[in-house]
């Protein structure tokens, strides 16, 4: 019957009863929504530096990434990128010369970091060809042809077709150059696809570099759900004197990105839940200290203390558990819907590029996280809770059923 | 005849650091099982602190007050709170039904805070609506009954656990003549046909009427104990 009471007692005064839940719905959206677009610009940023130029795995001579040595090879580097491809939890392996150089137009020139790829390769783990803009990847131009970013084509003023000269040092460090005709354009909210990168064939770089078919560097594509430590380790065991590091350890700077906003939501959680709590205590004190009366009758007839405290506990529950699931669904419809269509901030697309970010936002919410927000929520109204429930069985019945 | 309630020597002065106000001023006495007793007397002479004190609601600043073999002045409230549950029947002035629940829930909430089985209380609190003439009434709301209605619901709620006595503070003092006519008759009927002891405080010369003890009390002290 203490449930009956409490959760008739719920449904006394709707008015205020509404304004807690409606708090407790506006606080879980709030909540949700806010961590879907935080894991949305997250997620966004990650899967662009992943998919289109990190990929999940990189293997290196030790020395390489020290200055760039074209010397720095990695051993059999075609014949263990062929072994990688058999792995399981290896989606696609791909294999890279990498040199910095200079890119000339006839306007301009910049520094450029040139990357020979393996074109068919390069596509299953970077996906650059997705990101073509203009032109086609490494089609209708037969001699020496080269995709650069979009940025960096406005800069030497190039369009596809047009003429460049690659200039660099070649194995033996003399300056060699090549001409290369722009086949393509890139663009990606990375500013290293945009600016900083000129991707040629590898077979094309190899033969000015004069390094025959040796590699630099191999990039891996895991599998959905593969540990990349587990193949990392994987690989140690098999073949040593390689350096061999997953995304984490190659751009750390996103290990720290991603475990920041991971401790946003604890923060954002925090400021919500703790507003929540003020809102919570401020109604159940008024709904506590209006029923003072009956609460004294309710203590001289014989409820104990317990009893009472359990109460008004339980109404408070009771909010918080209809309002839960309100919230919960509220939420999940409108980030479902963002996800499906996009968030749309070309109008600041600038300004994020500049970051890294992607102009098309896609929230997302794990389900840890509804799981995670549910029991704060929960435990918010209990905390609330306490304190009208401490007061109501702090009253004396005498004082109490004498009050008018 | 058993004695339901001794109280011994109570004092009881509110405001003792400040401006000390003596309630009680050494008051003896003895209720016996079966009584129909009225302590009246004029107001602040006493009467509800008396009832408090008896009622395991208040403790005396000094004194003893014997419940069943207990000396409750000596209880803490935790103690007093399951000695009340189990020992006393409470009806207030202004009813103090719980609002959300039905008339048979309660009746029946006393025994559910004893642990007593459904079916049990149930049949009980039905047979004692039964007796009060408001059986019709189970399902119905404290807010749909009237004040003499709702006043027999609390009788037959004090009356539910079998208490060893009832305590009345001034029970009819909101209700109409032809409310409290009733509701005195249907307390002095249980107190025939049940034995049950009742302790009123009131003011209401009706009430006196029908009481079978008169205990008067003037500035915290018994002046008069008289048994028609």
């Amino acid at each position: 019957m203490i449930l009956k009471i409490a959760w008739r007692n719920v449904w006394r005064s709707k008015g205020r009863s509404f304004v807690v839940m409606g708090s407790i719905v506006v606080g879980i959206w709030a909540l949700l929504v806010g961590s879907g677009f935080m894991n949305g610009f997250m997620v966004g940023y990650m899967n662009e530096a992943i998919n289109y130029d990190i990929s999940n795995i990189q293997v290196h001579h030790p020395e390489f990434k020290t200055d760039y040595d074209i010397n720095l090879t990695i051993p059999n580097g075609v014949i263990k990128a062929d072994d990688l491809r058999n792995w399981n939890g290896v989606d696609g392996v791909t294999t890279r010369t990498i040199v910095n150089g200079m890119i000339a137009s006839p306007k301009k020139a910049s520094g450029v970091q040139i990357r020979g790829i393996d074109k068919m390769n390069e596509a299953k783990v970077t996906m650059l060809d997705s990101l073509i803009v203009e032109g086609a990847y490494f089609e209708g131009i037969k001699r020496n042809p080269i995709i650069i970013g979009a940025k960096l084509a406005e800069t030497l003023n190039v369009k596809v077709r047009s003429k460049v000269v690659l200039t660099f040092n070649d194995k033996n460090s003399n300056i060699t150059a090549g001409a290369f005709r722009v086949v393509g354009i890139v663009k990606s909210s990375s500013l290293k696809i945009n600016e900083l990168y000129a991707y040629v064939l590898k077979n094309d770089v190899d033969k000015l570099l004069g390094i025959g078919d040796e590699v630099h560097e191999i990039a891996l594509l895991t599998a959905e759900g593969v540990i990349e430590t587990d193949i990392v380790a994987k690989y140690n065991k098999k073949y040593t004197g390689d350096l061999i590091q997953d995304w984490k350890l190659i751009a750390p700077e996103m290990a720290f990105m991603q475990e920041m906003y991971g401790s946003m939501l604890y923060v954002l959680m925090f400021i919500i839940l703790t507003a929540l709590i003020f809102g919570i205590v401020n109604t159940m004190l008024m709904a506590v200290l209006e029923r003072f009366k009956e609460l004294g009758m309710l203590m001289a007839v014989g409820m104990n203390r317990l009893r009472v405290f359990a109460m008004i506990l339980i109404e408070t529950l009771s909010l918080a558990i209809i309002a839960s699931p309100v919230g919960l669904i509220i939420s999940y419809l409108t980030i479902s819907y963002y996800r499906s269509v996009g968030v749309d901030l070309t109008n600041y697309s600038d300004a994020l590029e500049s970051f890294g970010y992607a102009s098309i936002l896609y929230p997302f919410v794990a389900q840890e996280t509804y799981m995670i927000v549910t029991i704060g929520v929960i435990f918010t109204a209990f905390i609330g809770a306490m304190y009208p429930a401490w007061k109501a069985v702090k009253l004396n019945p005498v004082e109490a059923l004498h009050k008018i | 005849m058993n004695t339901v309630i001794k109280a011994e020597n109570l004092y009881k002065v509110y405001n003792e650091t400040k401006i000390p106000v003596k309630a009680l001023n050494g008051v003896n006495i003895e209720i016996n099982e079966g009584e129909f007793t009225a302590i009246v007397g004029p107001s602040g002479c006493g009467k509800t602190t008396l009832l408090n004190i008896i009622g395991g609601l208040d403790h005396p600043t000094e004194g003893k007050v014997v419940v069943a073999n207990e000396d409750i002045a000596k209880m803490k409230d935790g103690e007093l709170i399951d000695f009340r549950l189990n020992n006393i029947g409470f009806v207030f002035q202004a009813y103090n039904l719980i609002p959300v629940l039905t008339t048979l829930e309660n009746v029946e909430f006393i025994m559910l805070l004893q642990k007593q089985d459904k079916v049990l209380r149930e049949k009980r609190s039905m047979e004692l609506l039964e007796e009060m003439g408001i059986a019709d009434k189970a399902d119905k709301r404290p807010s749909e009954l009237s004040g003499g209605q709702q006043q027999r619901v609390a009788v037959a709620r004090a009356l539910a656990s079998k208490p060893k006595f009832i305590l009345a503070d001034e029970p009819t003092a909101n209700l109409d003549s032809k409310s409290t006519e009733n509701l005195l008759d249907m307390m002095a009927k249980l107190n025939e046909e049940e034995n049950a002891t009742f302790v009123f405080s009131t003011h209401d010369q009706r009430v006196i009427d029908k009481a079978k003890r008169i205990i008067t009390l003037e500035d915290g002290v018994v002046i008069s104990d008289e048994t028609k």
